[in-house]
């Protein structure tokens, strides 16, 4: 996968990058306008992070540009900027999905394959993984085979986790990811060890492997052995 | 005790003007008295002299007992001793009033056709009693007249002498610093009100930009803090995965986790007070609080699952408020995880809603909270508590926004938070 990062702060442009790397995408960096209408004119990506503010101008000038050229690019905007007003130019202009700075970069790791999902496999929503089929549409889950009892919150919880595969994850990450808009007045974090148990759990009934992995005092890990 | 200036301004008014006419009253009544005697004395003397001119050289010695009949002021008499003139006050009694009239009298020697006489003129005068009691009289009206002038003249003048002053008052008091309607002070033509009213609009001005500054600043301050923090999160992020670590590293990597998510939050929260302010979120629509409650309930079940609370909803009326969205649903979630937050393990919490308020009632620590600037950013009850120290200032912020009113109380072991949709 092709990945155009258009951001000014190169060190935040560097840690996606070394995040995302594992995970079989291939980078490019864009530190300001010029650079990134240059390279999306050029070379054709499958998904663009945009920052909004841009040393040499606003990000929606990109936005339109896209739109100009008729490219089908899924855009996750990356903004310190959180007002609806921003928000609605940005979906208006055709971007796929925000993110509010700080994020973490497991959360922008799922956004992003979530995009590429609804953008290259039209109508196929089933995501795999060994012994496991996950149906993001149905909101249903497949052990070998046979669909298991699961709530929409593990279901969330389950992509988060295979999508950020060989990760370690923070508890931290996991609530918010979990929380979604509720994330910013959370402070307790105790419910993700019930979810991760409940997930746990319900894998296990079904004799899937464990691949949930905890890691010791900091959060958990996908990983097969 | 304040009383108003006009009283104060009265009172002193009202004291001096006593004061001066009653003691001017016994001086004014001296001074009349003696300058009538003046002139009493001087008739006197004048008509004797008159006499002596006028009538003694015609008057001869065999008419003056004719004199003396038709005279009743002035009388000739053989001269009883051999004095100089005289003038005394004496009391004739009046048979015809049957009493006592007080006189002013000269006894003189004259010489008339060789021999000497006294001569002894008298002169009615006003009763002391009746002239003291004119006086007295005159001095009370004047008294009563002044007084009621004053009082009259004070009242008028001063509503319409203070009329500027007293509107400057009521936009001041309509004031507020928060609010961007900015006080509109009328022009006088009374040079110390126009003083007044120039100086409070520089003072507001001035204070107005300071608070904006102010504002701005923290604004601007938790959006330039935002790329650094996402800088942070990204290298932590980052970091973690770089390789095994022992376990003292992993714990050190957690706490700087949750010291970094915790600065997160705090941001956002900073940020989105700044924004309230800075009415970012002023369009306002009808929304059913019933639905704001339902919408995030079982986010906060979850939460409340942890602690094994017991959460009582009493939903009883359809509630439907005005009020911007998300504010409305910030406003609860923030009372909601207040309410979680600082409850005790197997704790409990009630949620009323009525068409009048919403109140969050829950379990917690056995004392009340201190009340005092307990709506404050940064004042936590207990400093080592998770909470950021902003929910109830932002709690606050919101209902101030809508002209809410929260409040809290204490009892049977519960804290309560209210929220009163009457506006004030």
């Amino acid at each position: 996968m092709k990945l155009l990062i258009i951001e000014d702060e190169k060190e935040l442009a560097h840690s996606i990058q070394s995040y995302l790397k594992s995970h079989h995408f291939v980078c490019e960096m864009a530190i300001d306008g010029k650079m990134a209408l240059n390279k999306i004119s050029t070379y054709d990506y499958d998904c663009i992070l945009l920052d909004l503010m841009l040393p040499d101008g606003n990000g929606f000038e990109i936005l339109k540009e896209l739109k100009k050229q008729k490219k089908t690019e899924g855009v996750i905007i990356i903004s310190a900027k959180e007002t609806l007003e921003t928000k609605i130019e940005g979906f208006n202009l055709g971007a796929d999905d925000y993110i509010t700075k700080p994020f973490h970069l497991s959360e922008l790791m799922v956004r992003i394959q979530a995009l590429i999902r609804r953008k290259n496999f039209k109508g196929n929503n089933l995501i795999t993984y060994h012994e496991i089929e996950i149906d993001s549409l149905s909101k249903t889950v497949k052990v070998n085979g046979n669909a298991i009892d699961i709530t929409k919150k593990e279901i969330d919880l389950l992509l988060y986790l295979i999508g950020n595969e060989n990760k370690v994850l923070s508890k931290s990450a996991i609530a918010e990811h979990l929380s979604g808009d509720m994330a910013d007045m959370l402070d307790n974090h105790d419910f993700v060890y019930a979810h991760i148990k409940n997930l746990k759990n319900k894998l296990k009934d079904a004799s899937c492997s464990e691949y949930i992995k905890t890691v010791y005092g900091l959060g958990y890990k996908w990983k097969n052995d | 005790m304040t009383k108003k200036l006009l009283y104060k301004t009265s009172k002193v008014y009202l004291i001096f003007s006593v004061i001066l006419l009653t003691v001017s009253a016994p001086l004014f009544y001296y001074i009349t008295a003696r300058l009538y005697i003046e002139e009493t004395d001087e008739t006197l003397v004048l008509h004797k002299n008159e006499f002596l001119k006028f009538t003694a050289p015609t008057l001869p010695t065999a008419e003056i007992e004719n004199w003396n009949k038709y005279n009743r002021n002035i009388k000739i008499e053989p001269i009883q001793s051999g004095s100089s003139d005289t003038l005394f006050y004496t009391a004739y009694y009046d048979t015809l009033d049957a009493e006592l009239e007080p006189y002013r009298e000269l006894n003189a020697s004259i010489i008339i056709d060789g021999n000497p006489y006294t001569y002894s003129a008298r002169i009615n005068l006003v009763e002391t009693e009746d002239l003291k009691e004119s006086i007295a009289l005159l001095f009370l009206t004047i008294i009563i007249l002044l007084l009621v002038g004053l009082f009259i003249i004070t009242k008028k003048l001063s509503i319409h002498l203070w009329k500027p002053f007293n509107e400057t008052l009521n936009q001041i008091e309509k004031f507020e610093i928060d609010k961007s309607i900015q006080p509109k002070l009328t022009s006088t033509n009374i040079e110390e009100f126009n003083r007044l009213n120039k100086s409070i609009e520089k003072l507001i001005e001035k204070n107005t930009s300071i608070y904006h500054s102010q504002r701005e600043f923290v604004e601007n301050a938790a959006h330039e803090l935002q790329t650094p923090l996402a800088l942070f999160q990204a290298k932590i992020d980052t970091f973690i995965q770089s390789a095994e670590f022992t376990n003292e590293q992993y714990e050190m990597l957690s706490s700087l986790n949750d010291s970094v998510s915790r600065l997160n939050r705090l941001n956002k929260n900073l940020l989105l007070l700044s924004k309230i302010e800075n009415d970012n979120y002023s369009e306002s629509e009808t929304i059913c609080l019933n639905d704001t409650i339902k919408k995030h309930l079982d986010f906060f079940l979850e939460q409340a699952k942890a602690k094994n609370l017991t959460i009582k909803l009493e939903l009883s009326e359809i509630t439907n408020v005005k009020s911007n969205p998300v504010l409305a649903e910030i406003l609860i979630s923030n009372l909601f995880l207040n309410a979680i937050r600082h409850n005790i393990s197997h704790g409990q919490i009630l949620i009323k809603l009525s068409n009048q308020s919403l109140l969050f009632s829950n379990s917690g620590q056995i004392q009340a909270l201190v009340e005092h600037n307990l709506f404050n950013r940064f004042s936590k009850s207990n400093p080592s508590e998770q909470g950021n120290g902003l929910g109830l200032a932002i709690i606050k912020k919101i209902a101030d926004l809508n002209h809410w009113t929260i409040s809290y109380s204490f009892s049977d072991n519960l804290h309560s938070f209210s929220v009163s949709f009457q506006k004030l």
